[in-house]
């Protein structure tokens, strides 16, 4: 019986990213943790009121303390889940509106790097990993910059002539390898 | 006669995508609600007292009764509100962060000077122009660099002749590559 051959293993995609999905979360955390406190301290006070005004009232028509404030608790926790919402959808929209500006920036400067500008900066900006992102792109431009900088310096300086034919004809052959190199 | 059609640009994020995230923030934050609505429910629909003496004094001490419930159960809320939104934004921004993810790995690659395939993102993703952009990029460079390297070829053919003609071919082919590799900058 044949046995399998091993598969090779494949590279796991990591699916969290700290540096962006971490503060989007922390940002929720913050929107949920104040709408709570606000709501606590709300609720707190009312009840504080409302019991006492009931207890003097004196006409008890009521089965629970359920019945004295369900009005109360109802408007509360409408408010609170419409202010959570609300909120959290400005810091959802925000969020879209900065990385969609990020890696528009990140499009148009791969774009550009393909018309032959390798110089312009990205300025991804204003979220911290979309600007990484815009800085990990420079760099690879950069990078092929120097290159094409250094074959072009190479071309030039063998189309002056006045090269020992030796010597060009090593040259020609670096130069060769070198143009290779560029988008393997 | 108009030309021939081409597809517009996916956008960089996808407006269903967008107000998916909206909806499904919109349910967690509902059932955050809910829970907190059934915690409060159960403390305060307990039965009052039947005589008068005695829902008078519950009602008096029941603010700080409740004082603690009402925390605890804001507390619960809180918390389980918190782990459940962070686990829809995990689940739902990988759909940006994987592709960036990927794109680093990617650029890494290109930097190293291994090879760099073409780059395509999983269904569902985000940001697909980024791909498509760095793959014309790359596109662009390889076009180029067979560009060169074909005019150098050619420039070499000559050299069956004699030394001079190869070396003017070389030269002249030299001058061409370097008015081509000045559109960068």
């Amino acid at each position: 019986m044949k046995n399998p051959a091993p598969q090779p293993s494949r590279p796991r995609i990591r699916y969290v990213s700290p540096r962006f999905q971490g503060p989007a979360v922390l940002a929720f955390a913050a929107i949920i943790s104040i709408g709570g406190a606000i709501f606590w301290k709300l609720v707190d006070s009312e009840f504080q009121r409302v019991f006492l005004d009931a207890a003097i009232r004196g006409h008890y028509t009521f089965d629970s303390a359920y019945d004295i404030v369900r009005a109360l608790l109802a408007s509360h926790l409408a408010g609170l889940f419409a202010g959570v919402f609300l909120a959290g959808s400005v810091l959802v929209l925000f969020l879209i509106a900065a990385t969609r500006h990020g890696i528009s920036k990140a499009v148009d400067s791969l774009r550009s790097s393909a018309d032959g500008d390798l110089s312009t900066p990205t300025g991804a900006g204003l979220i911290g990993e979309v600007d990484r992102f815009g800085r990990k792109i420079d760099a690879a431009r950069s990078d092929t910059l120097a290159s094409v900088l250094k074959i072009r310096s190479e071309v030039e300086a063998l189309a002056a002539g006045g090269i020992p034919p030796g010597e060009f004809r090593l040259r020609w052959d670096d130069l060769k390898q070198r143009i290779r190199e560029i988008a393997p | 006669m108009s030309g021939p059609e081409t597809n517009p640009p996916p956008p960089l994020i996808d407006r269903r995508y967008i107000f998916g995230l909206l909806f499904r923030l919109c349910a967690n934050f509902a059932g955050g609600v809910a829970i907190l609505f059934v915690i409060l429910y159960f403390a305060l629909s307990r039965p009052l007292p039947w005589d008068y003496a005695g829902v008078s004094h519950a009602l008096r001490n029941l603010a700080p009764f409740l004082r603690p419930v009402l925390a605890v159960s804001v507390l619960v809320y809180a918390l389980l509100a918190c782990g459940s939104t962070a686990a829809l934004c995990v689940y739902i921004l990988h759909k940006v962060a994987g592709p960036l993810y990927r794109m680093d790995l990617v650029l890494d690659q290109y930097r190293s000077g291994a090879p760099t395939r073409t780059v395509s993102f999983r269904n569902g993703d985000q940001i697909q122009p980024v791909a498509q952009a760095f793959n014309q990029w790359i596109g662009t460079l390889r076009r180029d660099r067979h560009r060169w390297l074909a005019t150098m070829k050619d420039a070499e053919r000559h050299c069956l002749q004699d030394e001079a003609t190869c070396r003017a071919k070389m030269e002249d082919g030299l001058r061409k590559v370097a008015e081509d590799i000045k559109r960068y900058h």
